[in-house]
């Protein structure tokens, strides 16, 4: 049962890696691009661990990969803030529909 | 009273750096020895810098909830576009002046904005923060308020509420 | 399980090489940036799931150092590898 639940959350991360990595591909511009792995990959990093946690041997571990996943998200944040930011400074202008 | 507040916000502290010692070391026992003078230290290096913001330890966990489903809705968000063979997408630039004073509190805000749907900080200058848009038709403006006030709960700083219920 | 996980974790690599054909090709000097996020987030990923599968926790460990590390060296990586000139257009 536990396995099931593992599984579920781990193929649902890794669909969102997978649209992560459409976006970065797919989107236009560099901020759009951010949007897609930052978020998505948030996310998808977020249900790995959730996944990964169901099958801890202890809260100790469980408690190691929630702490992973806040030091990837504060990561991601300050990044994606400096990538756009350093952008936005050198004049790359958004894309516009 | 100030002196109860701080003894408070220190055992919290306390609390936080024996956990985070705890998980690094997978609960061993024998570490606790080294666990003890790492903690000490711990508090000793979070004095500086001095903030002027202190954290309201229970806003902060309150604020947890909230913070996970707006980051969820935001991957599924970006993810459900990124499917479409459409693209549906329509990107703008928009700058909004915070209410948070300047520190602690506009500097969560701007990293708590990158990770909400559709939004992410890309200037933060003189309390005004640009942000880029994924889609300009969405309500962001209100998500954005809403977010705001919960910041400013965390560091108790009083902020004139708007009209946030409303829909834009 | 074990196959599943090595499974998850090629596909993640694949995404990651996907991934690094943007950077690569950027257009602009600003898209290759975005190779720090993508490393950031993707590798750790793969480290746990390759330590859930081989049993080896200390991966886990790595996966840590890694998240920490991940911050400083990005931004390390976006302030001193990106020069301060004009890039204009929309790329």
């Amino acid at each position: 049962m536990i396995d099931l639940f593992s599984v579920l959350f781990l193929v649902a991360g890794a669909l969102f890696f997978l649209a992560g990595t459409l976006g970065l591909i797919r989107f236009p511009d560099v901020y759009t691009r951010l949007h897609a792995l930052t978020k998505a990959d948030n996310v998808g990093l977020g249900l790995t661990i959730a996944g990964l946690a169901l099958q801890a041997e202890s809260f100790s571990v469980v408690g190691k990969l929630i702490l992973i996943w806040g030091l990837v998200l504060l990561a991601g944040a300050s990044v994606a803030f400096l990538i756009a930011r350093g952008a936005l400074q050198r004049g790359v202008l958004p894309w516009k529909r | 009273m100030n002196q109860k507040k701080s003894v408070n916000s220190l055992l919290i502290k306390v609390v936080i750096f024996a956990l985070v010692w705890w998980v690094l070391t997978d609960g061993h026992l024998q570490s606790w020895l080294i666990g003890g003078v790492a903690i000490v230290l711990a508090l000793w290096a979070a004095k500086y810098p001095p903030s002027d913001r202190p954290v309201h330890f229970l806003k902060l966990f309150l604020f947890l909830p909230f913070f996970l489903k707006q980051s969820l809705l935001g991957g599924v968000d970006v993810a459900r576009r990124a499917f479409q063979p459409k693209l549906p997408i329509d990107p703008l630039l928009v700058e909004c002046s915070l209410r948070l004073p300047p520190g602690a509190p506009q500097v969560f805000m701007t990293n708590m904005v990158s990770l909400l749907p559709g939004t992410l900080s890309a200037r933060l200058e003189n309390s005004v923060l640009t942000m880029h848009v994924l889609d300009q038709q969405g309500h962001y403006m209100n998500d954005f308020r809403v977010l705001e006030e919960k910041v400013a709960e965390i560091f108790s700083i009083p902020v004139a509420s708007t009209e946030i219920g409303e829909r834009l | 399980m074990q196959t599943f996980y090595i499974a998850l974790a090629l596909f993640l690599l694949a995404n990651l090489a996907a991934g690094m054909w943007r950077v690569l090709r950027g257009p602009g000097v600003a898209d290759r940036m975005l190779a720090a996020q993508l490393f950031g987030t993707t590798a750790v990923a793969i480290l746990l799931l390759l330590a859930e599968a081989s049993g080896s926790h200390a991966l886990r460990d790595v996966a840590l150092v890694f998240a920490l590390l991940a911050a400083v060296t990005a931004v390390a990586f976006v302030k001193r590898a990106w020069p301060m000139q004009k890039e204009g257009g929309s790329d």
